[in-house]
């Protein structure tokens, strides 16, 4: 098991620590200090907070009440799953020409609320609500025998949610709450988009240091304060214990309004992207699949396509082996959040100076997919892990398998479910681009979510319809991935 | 995974025929043009995008010490003069220089040579102007009637907003443009994050709410172009040409260039007449060549006239500070004689 941690640092240290070390060896300077005087950048840095705190509130908030409605089986219950995750995968652009096509200064509900907090949370809701769901089910799953024990033994059902549900679900919750406050702590697009530019957080002032005005001691001052801001955070949620739990599965059917009510709270959720089905122009999507004014259609799914199969090939055991080194130490799981914390640009500076010669290679875009695809997985897949009684381990040494075997044979399958959420978060981060941000683009890689941005770099009708025509191509293809995903073999129910 | 390290290393020193391109993230070149260019020389063209034109350039200066890419094109007049201060590019004389437009040579060492030039400027809906009064001179812009309808992009995350703003300090002057910036805020302009969002979020051709948006003088162009034969004229139009900021786009061969010959044939073949004559339908701006057809649909893009400029130099000492003082002012509700007497 150990060489399970060895590979995930070794991954780490080339793909992430050396790279860093160089952007930040350039930081020692004047200017260092003068950042972390300037009340400036504090504003910004408060601002991160409160929008990363409240994000993660919110979203908790929602996404546990839904993580309890989820353990029931019921009709479509694979599809409002599959489609709780879709946001992740969108590009930024699409979503906020959504949201203002509802709720902007022209919006369909006639509210304008652009340029509020209020519409922030809600896009910080809508984006994070399928994450911490993901994370919170296959420990709720596993719920039902605890629960029922309070109650047999004479607690009433809501005593019996705060005094033994909660409490076994706080690893989960602290899990799912950690990622979305880093998310919504290190947004760059979103509050920007939909608020303008007093909404930049700090991660907007590092990537214009970094990127425009090669500020190097600035930006390093401003880097380490995200990450001793979010060391913190999860150094926090590490002081929370975890219990071992027996697997759970499925409860059996409620009634109609049940999948109705659910239904109801989706198309709520997504309206700001009922819009861009509404819209489907069947025209563009044929005109895009062969254009000859940008990359085609065809060669965009393509792209799309193998980078998130080969992407994945590496993010799964990198994630795996995370997952199983953390259960064990603290330290690597402080480790392995890492390139959730770290600026992106700094990282794809890093990159440049690190390894010259491997600009513009498939091993690099691959390698920066998985850095920021594989942490999701992993964040998925710890909590059930933990949650895991270690006698039945216990069971298999004593019967002869050996510690990889027994992980492999009785752990990973028992732990199934969370399994194909953490996969499906992987893929979300892979189909989203979040490595795309690392690394220097080559026309030819160009995928759906660069499609998009290409067509709407460029005035005009047809680049106009074909990227919405794209949007919503790329969300249909996640959407049927995710729903093919959770199904799994089966396992689910 | 070493393996394959040390196989991409050996790719990497191997075909010294590739030549890299770094570019801006708008290059965009005609596939058949790229693989002719390919054949005839036996080169190999490998494009790299590196965001947009400012970011692109610091990412070559960062990587001095060991290059990243042969050649560089993209970055313009506003940069040139942190291109050449870095002293990343090396002088080439090229043939093609004396077919180039004069007023484009900008670098008198003949480092960064000019490819293509246009101008960022206020467009305007037309239908949205049909039967209400244009403003007539960029002061009204500030008036509040104006300003409410406007929307521009941040300069700090935006190259046409960095553009816009130059305007702004080249028609107001140094004294005159933080008060006219104020007169915006207070009449309620938006500032957007960039041009895809100002443009499709926000100008009311595409539902937004703001009927003057800051882009380009070839974007109502570009809307006849791609609108697959709807529009005869375009949508929109241009405004105040006083007020439009001009560009130019370089290309320079980077020093440390392992295949100098190479690199310099990709520069002709960029000064060439074919690709000159693509790049206004590829990537909007028009070409640096004299003697370059411009494609039928540029009628509705005339060069402005009297539009405004500013030194290369100026541009470079002051970058920083324009957008520090327009954000003080336009982001944070500073007044400008804070702002002005904060300089001291």
């Amino acid at each position: 098991m150990a060489y399970g941690g060895f590979f995930v640092l070794l991954f780490l240290g080339l793909a992430l620590f050396y790279p860093l070390f160089r952007i930040l060896a350039l930081g020692v300077g004047e200017g260092f200090a003068q950042a972390l005087a300037n009340p400036y950048y504090w504003e910004r840095y408060l601002w991160s907070l409160e929008y990363g705190l409240l994000s993660a509130l919110l979203t908790l908030s929602l996404a546990l009440p839904l993580a309890f409605l989820f353990r029931r089986r019921f009709p479509f219950r694979g599809v409002f799953l599959a489609l709780s995750t879709l946001p992740f995968v969108l590009p930024t652009p699409v979503v906020a020409l959504g949201f203002l096509a509802l709720l902007g200064p022209r919006g369909l509900l006639g509210v304008d609320l652009y340029g509020t907090k209020v519409l922030l949370l809600l896009a910080a809701l809508f984006y994070n609500l399928g994450l911490a769901l993901r994370i919170l089910l296959p420990v709720a799953l596993n719920l039902e025998g605890p629960l029922q024990a309070a109650r047999v033994l004479g607690a009433s059902s809501l005593r019996a949610f705060l005094r033994v549900g909660l409490p076994l679900l706080l690893p989960a919750l602290g899990s799912a709450g950690l990622l979305v406050f880093v998310y919504a702590f290190s947004a760059f697009g979103v509050p920007l988009l939909l608020g303008g530019a007093r909404y930049a957080t700090l991660e907007v002032e590092v990537y214009t240091l970094l990127a425009y005005r090669l500020a190097f001691p600035e930006a390093s001052a401003l880097m380490l304060l995200e990450i001793l801001t979010l060391g913190l955070a999860v150094a926090l949620y590490l002081r929370l214990r975890p219990y071992p739990l027996p697997p759970g599965g499925l409860l059996p059917p409620p009634p109609w309004a049940y999948t109705l009510g659910l239904g109801a709270f989706f198309l709520l959720l997504f309206a700001p992207l009922w819009g861009l089905f509404l819209r489907l122009d069947l025209g563009a999507l044929a005109s895009a699949w062969a254009s000859e004014d940008f990359t085609p259609l065809s060669v965009a799914l393509e792209n799309s396509l193998r980078f998130t199969l080969l992407a994945l090939a590496l993010a799964l055991p990198l994630g795996i082996a995370y997952a199983a080194a953390a259960r064990r130490s603290p330290l690597m799981d402080l480790l392995g959040l890492f390139p959730l914390m770290v600026s992106p640009v700094a990282v794809g500076l890093g990159y440049l100076l690190a390894y010259p010669n491997l600009r513009g290679s498939l091993p690099l875009l691959l390698a920066a997919y998985a850095l920021l695809a594989y942490p999701l997985l992993a964040r998925a897949l710890l909590p059930a892990l933990r949650s895991l009684s270690p006698s039945l381990l216990e069971a298999a040494r004593v019967l002869g398998a050996t510690p990889l075997r027994a992980f492999l044979r009785v752990e990973i399958p028992l732990v199934f479910p969370a399994l194909q959420s953490g996969l499906a978060l992987a893929l979300a981060a892979i189909l989203g681009e979040f490595g795309a941000t690392l690394v220097l683009w080559r026309p030819e890689w160009t995928t759906l979510t660069l499609a998009i941005y290409e067509r709407l770099g460029r005035p005009g009708e047809v680049p106009y319809k074909e990227a919405l025509a794209i949007a919503a191509l790329l969300a249909l293809i996640s959407g049927l991935l995710f729903y093919l995903l959770d199904r799994g073999r089966g396992r689910w129910g | 995974m070493l393996r394959i390290f040390a196989l991409l290393v050996l790719l990497a020193f191997g075909f010294a025929q590739e030549i890299t391109v770094l570019t801006h993230s708008s290059f965009s070149l005609d596939k058949g043009l790229i693989a002719r260019f390919e054949r005839e020389t036996g080169l190999k063209l490998r494009f790299l995008k590196g965001g947009d034109a400012g970011e692109t350039l610091n990412r070559a200066i960062l990587t001095k010490a060991a290059p990243i890419a042969d050649v560089i094109y993209g970055f313009d007049n506003t940069f040139l003069s942190r291109a050449l201060e870095a002293d990343i590019i090396l002088p080439y004389r090229s043939r093609e220089i004396q077919n180039l437009k004069a007023t484009l040579l900008l670098d008198p060492t003949f480092r960064a040579l000019p490819v293509d030039y246009g101008w960022v400027s206020l467009n305007y809906d037309r239908a949205y102007f049909k039967d209400r009064p244009l403003p007539k001179a960029p002061a009204d812009l500030a008036r509040p009637e104006y300003a409410r309808l406007l929307v521009v992009e941040n300069p700090a995350t935006s190259s046409p907003g960095l553009a816009f703003l130059m305007a702004t300090v080249a028609r107001f002057g140094e004294d005159g443009y933080l008060d006219f910036w104020a007169k915006l805020r207070d009449g309620g302009v938006r500032v957007a994050k960039g041009w895809s969002e100002a443009y499709y979020t926000h100008f009311t051709p595409y539902k937004g709410d703001r009927p003057l948006v800051v882009s380009y003088t070839t974007s109502p162009a570009a809307e006849v172009y791609y609108s697959e034969g709807k529009y005869q004229e375009p949508p929109t139009g241009n405004l105040f040409p006083e007020l439009a900021f001009f560009q130019v786009e370089f290309v320079g061969i980077l020093k440390g260039t392992r295949n100098l010959e190479g690199a310099r044939r990709v520069v002709d073949w960029l000064l060439s007449k074919p690709v000159q004559e693509n790049i206004p339908t590829e990537m909007w701006m028009y070409p640096a060549r004299r003697d370059a057809r411009l494609p039928e649909v540029f009628r509705f893009a005339p060069e402005p006239l009297g539009s405004v400029r500013l030194d290369p130099k100026a541009m470079a000492q002051n970058r920083e500070r324009w957008i520090e003082e327009w954000t003080k002012v336009v982001l944070q509700g500073q007044s400008p004689e804070a702002v002005r007497q904060g300089r001291r």
